[in-house]
């Protein structure tokens, strides 16, 4: 949709006026003289009139011209209110199933007609004559498009528009962009105009321009033009080079060089940022297991169901929020679940805990066993209430990335996991350290029948460290909405990873859970290039069998004389 | 648990399993089918008995047993799709998916699979020589319970990740299948079934006789030691890597001639019965006999198996909530099993 004049069709105009080289004659008669001609309907009179509107730089005729790309330039004739060129909206059908289209005027700007009551105009698409636009007409109107979108409010609009005139190599489009260049707030489409119009001046005669181009290339960090410069340098069998000046030869090898610089060093930024996200990932379901493993000895193989159960718990509370919270704000479900999410797991866990757990203790096997058969069931239940495939809804705050270099962007979502997962490291540490609770937790965790003798009441500290562990994995699913559809059996994606993270840790210590999470999450990032995805998996058990060679009971191995028990 | 262990009893069943049922099916009264399902789970009784060894009497949880299945399973589907030849749809001496992934020339670890003994070899070798490596290096550190689970876990994972690719080899996704004949016989052939139900359901007495021999001789006493008393074993003086390599070894290789008879009885073998669930139905089913015994796990995995195909076609959607809770049910209340609750049955009668 056409959306009324904003500042930068304004902008465009004052441009205009004061270039005199796109000065035209732009009378009303001159116009009107033009839409006489498209609305003939004659395939050449609208083909000149085409020609002729093209050239034209005054913004006016941008929804013309875009509806007659589209095809919903339309001639009225008999209706008293408006004849002439006029544009339809959306149509629709009438009880008698003919078509209803409402009508917009075609020039200055597009805005609906409206009778003297206020009411829309709208006729029957029956008695509109369509000004018929072929692939001939299209391919002329489309560089046209492209220009004026380059002042368009909308700015997605304006970076593709960008975007298309530095790829076309139109050198023609060199001082609009230009102008486009001074009007342009946003900074990033800003550099991915300059970009363009660099790209574009890469072929102007003038060696000057040249140099200037390449120079800002060098400096743009835009690494997609690196084949564009190297084609420039790459001499042909005669030995002429596409660029004849050797000075400016040079200045490419030194753009070539640098931009060369920065692709490996974004490279690496991005591999580190893709293994410190999927580090956060395994840490988040890590942590949880490695409290309970920590402090009772038992693998929770239902650790990755919890996770579910977490993500499931999200995707109702949004489900619920549809009905009762305004939709602009319906984001606010998503931190509006958290509580729920953590205390839902939490208390599916104790459940957990009382009913199985507490029956096997010291038999470590058995409860990894009778998890697993929990597990089975959770899943079972989730597939039977929820059916196969259900997502939450990404809140807008974190749909998007950061953009550290063009086309070089780091995902909200993932940033947010990561935050979350310091935060729940650090909490958790707080947690242990400074409260009574965590002293008690550790005191268990270290030596359990001594602790008892102490009168530390053993079974609840128990009770509550599987509230902990579960309620830890029930926010790790509450996250995993953000990156991925809510299933069933969500939880095994990342669950025997995250085993491993707690084996090569080391038991009952967070420290090893973050050294192996990220350990494991790096090389795998690290890898992935080199060997496919699943070769790198396959590297890394490899990797970690042999470390567990040197190391059998992890990087921080428990101290004391129980560790055999 | 030798009191659990009945001459007559046992006799009764090979008898009956091994000579009636046979016959019966030669007259037309047993279906021909239910003759194949009972054959394929005594293969998946074999793998029970392997995993009773290890677990059930050494007390190390090894959750890869599923990939030591499939290697034998694979082992001796190569085999009959290299003999299956020019009889394949695209009537060339590959493999069918070879031909559908463009591979010109068959690749060289297949070459050993053109002879049925050399495969055979290989049902013993590949899955005995994975588990004497992996355990080497696995029980040399010292990797204990649930430790090994986990590592036994991620390994049946990630060799499950790697069969479903497809330059591995392997058929990928869909596993290989299609086959026609095992030596000379034609697969589709009643007979034929009959002779591979008689042949599981042989290699499943001579396996449990294998088991005998090892758990009453002082290899059995000494594993059972390692079950109960790890460190004193240890300080006593015994090597404990050697005789958990040796028990990984033999229960892998078990394994994989449970896979090698179940392939050419259902005619497919895919990685899905590597994947991390299947390990741990094996487990389920030994747990469900009664592990520690040796009739155990063979009622269990019969008796499982059986429950499953009726479940799934009576009730279906319902079989993992049973399955499920099974699990549960037996780890919490019956950690004998059947076998034991069925002795446990006996033996006040027999106090009075």
């Amino acid at each position: 949709m056409i959306q009324p004049l904003f500042a930068h069709w304004l902008l465009l105009a004052i441009f205009l006026l004061v270039q005199p080289a796109f000065a035209q004659p732009e009378t009303n008669t001159w116009g009107n003289f033009q839409f006489k001609r498209l609305a003939s309907g004659d395939d050449d009179s609208i083909k000149a009139a085409v020609q002729a509107l093209k050239t034209s730089s005054q913004s006016g005729y941008y929804p013309l011209m875009q509806a007659l790309f589209n095809g919903d330039l339309y001639r009225s004739e008999n209706r008293t209110q408006h004849q002439g060129l006029v544009i339809i909206g959306e149509t629709w059908e009438d009880d008698y199933g003919e078509s209803q289209a409402p009508l917009h005027t075609a020039y200055p700007e597009q805005i609906p007609i409206l009778y003297e009551t206020g009411k829309p105009v709208v006729v029957p698409l029956f008695d509109l004559i369509k000004i018929e636009s072929g692939r001939r007409i299209r391919t002329m109107i489309q560089p046209y498009l492209t220009r004026m979108e380059l002042f368009h409010p909308d700015s997605g609009k304006r970076r593709q528009a960008a975007e298309i005139l530095g790829n076309r190599g139109d050198s023609t489009a060199v001082s609009i962009l230009q102008t486009a260049i001074q009007s342009e707030s946003n900074s990033s489409i800003k550099r991915q105009m300059l970009v363009s119009l660099s790209k574009l001046q890469l072929h102007s005669s003038d060696p000057q321009t040249r140099l200037e181009a390449v120079r800002r290339l060098g400096n743009l960090n835009d690494t997609f033009v690196l084949p564009l410069l190297k084609a420039r340098i790459k001499a042909d069998p005669n030995g002429v080079f596409p660029e004849p000046d050797s000075q400016i030869r040079d200045q490419l090898h030194q753009a070539i060089r640098k931009l060369g610089q920065f692709s490996i060093f974004m490279q690496t930024v991005q591999t580190i940022f893709a293994g410190l996200s999927l580090g956060s990932v395994l840490i988040l379901v890590a942590l949880g297991l490695a409290i309970i493993y920590g402090q009772m000895g038992v693998i929770n193989m239902a650790h990755g169901e919890f996770m579910m159960i977490g993500a499931y718990t999200t995707f109702v509370i949004q489900e619920l929020c549809v009905g009762l919270l305004p939709a602009e704000a319906l984001d606010w479900f998503f931190p509006l679940s958290l509580p729920f999410a953590f205390l839902v797991a939490g208390s599916v866990g104790v459940l957990l805990e009382i009913l199985v757990i507490r029956h096997l203790y010291s038999r470590p096997l058995e409860s990894l066993l009778a998890t697993w058969g929990i597990s089975l069931i959770l899943i079972q239940a989730a597939r039977s209430i929820f059916g196969d495939l259900t997502a939450v809804k990404l809140p807008q705050v974190l749909s998007g990335g950061y953009e550290i270099a063009p086309q070089v962007i780091l995902p909200y979502n993932r940033l947010f996991i990561l935050a979350l997962t310091t935060l729940s490291l650090l909490s958790l540490m707080a947690f242990f350290y400074k409260t009574r609770f965590g002293l008690k937790l550790r005191a268990v965790t270290q030596n359990r029948d001594m602790s008892a003798c102490m009168g530390i009441p053993v079974r609840r500290v128990d009770s509550l460290t599987f509230l902990m562990g579960t309620g830890i994995a029930g926010v790790a699913g509450w996250a995993m909405t953000l990156i991925g559809n809510v299933v069933p059996n969500m939880g095994q994606t990342y669950i025997v990873d995250s085993f491993l993270v707690v084996v090569t840790g080391g038991v009952g210590k967070l420290a090893g859970t973050i050294t192996a999470g990220l350990g494991v999450g790096l090389i795998n990032k690290i890898l992935e290039p080199i060997f496919e995805a699943v070769y790198s998996k396959v590297l890394i058990l490899g990797l970690i069998i042999l470390f567990l060679q040197s190391r059998p009971t992890g990087i921080f191995p428990a101290k004391g004389r129980n560790e055999n028990t | 648990m030798n009191n659990t262990y009945k001459p007559y009893l046992l006799g009764a069943a090979i008898f009956f399993f091994g000579l009636i049922t046979p016959v019966l099916n030669v007259l037309g009264v047993f279906p021909d089918t239910t003759l194949n399902l009972w054959g394929r789970y005594f293969c998946f009784a074999i793998a029970a008995l392997g995993v009773d060894l290890i677990w059930g009497y050494t007390g190390i949880l090894s959750l890869c047993q599923a990939f030591f299945f499939c290697l034998g399973g694979y082992a001796i589907g190569m085999h009959m799709l290299l003999k299956t030849g020019p009889r394949g749809v695209y009537g060339t001496a590959l493999p069918d998916f070879m031909v559908w992934n463009q591979v010109e020339s068959l690749p060289l670890f297949w070459e050993p699979f053109h002879t049925l003994p050399v495969t055979l070899l290989m049902v013993f070798l590949v899955p005995g020589a994975v588990a004497l490596f992996f355990g080497f290096l696995a029980f040399r550190s010292r990797l204990q319970g649930v430790y090994f689970a986990i590592i036994t876990q991620a390994l049946a994972l990630a060799m499950w990740l790697l069969f479903l690719r497809n330059e591995t080899m392997l058929g990928g996704t869909n596993g290989l299948t299609d086959f026609k004949t095992l030596l000379g016989f034609e697969l589709r052939d009643p007979a034929t079934k009959r002779g591979l139900y008689i042949a599981a359901f042989l290699a499943l007495v001579g396996a449990y006789f294998l088991c005998r021999f090892i758990t009453q001789s002082k290899l059995g006493k000494i594993l059972i030691a390692i079950r109960d008393g790890e460190h004193r074993l240890r300080f006593i003086g015994y090597r404990i890597t050697y005789f958990k390599m040796f028990v990984f070894a033999v229960s892998g290789i078990l394994a994989g001639l449970g896979g090698l008879l179940y392939v050419p009885q259902t005619g497919i073998i895919t990685p899905g019965r590597m994947d991390v669930q299947a390990s741990i139905e094996i487990i389920v089913w030994t747990a469900v006999g009664g592990r520690g015994t040796l009739i155990g796990p063979i009622v269990g995995a019969l008796t499982v198996n059986l429950l499953y195909s009726f479940l799934t076609s009576a009730f279906p959607g319902t079989w993992l909530y049973f399955l499920g809770f099974l699990f549960v049910g037996v780890v919490l209340f019956f950690p004998k099993g059947i076998v034991g609750i069925l002795s446990s049955l006996r033996t006040p009668k027999l106090e009075t």
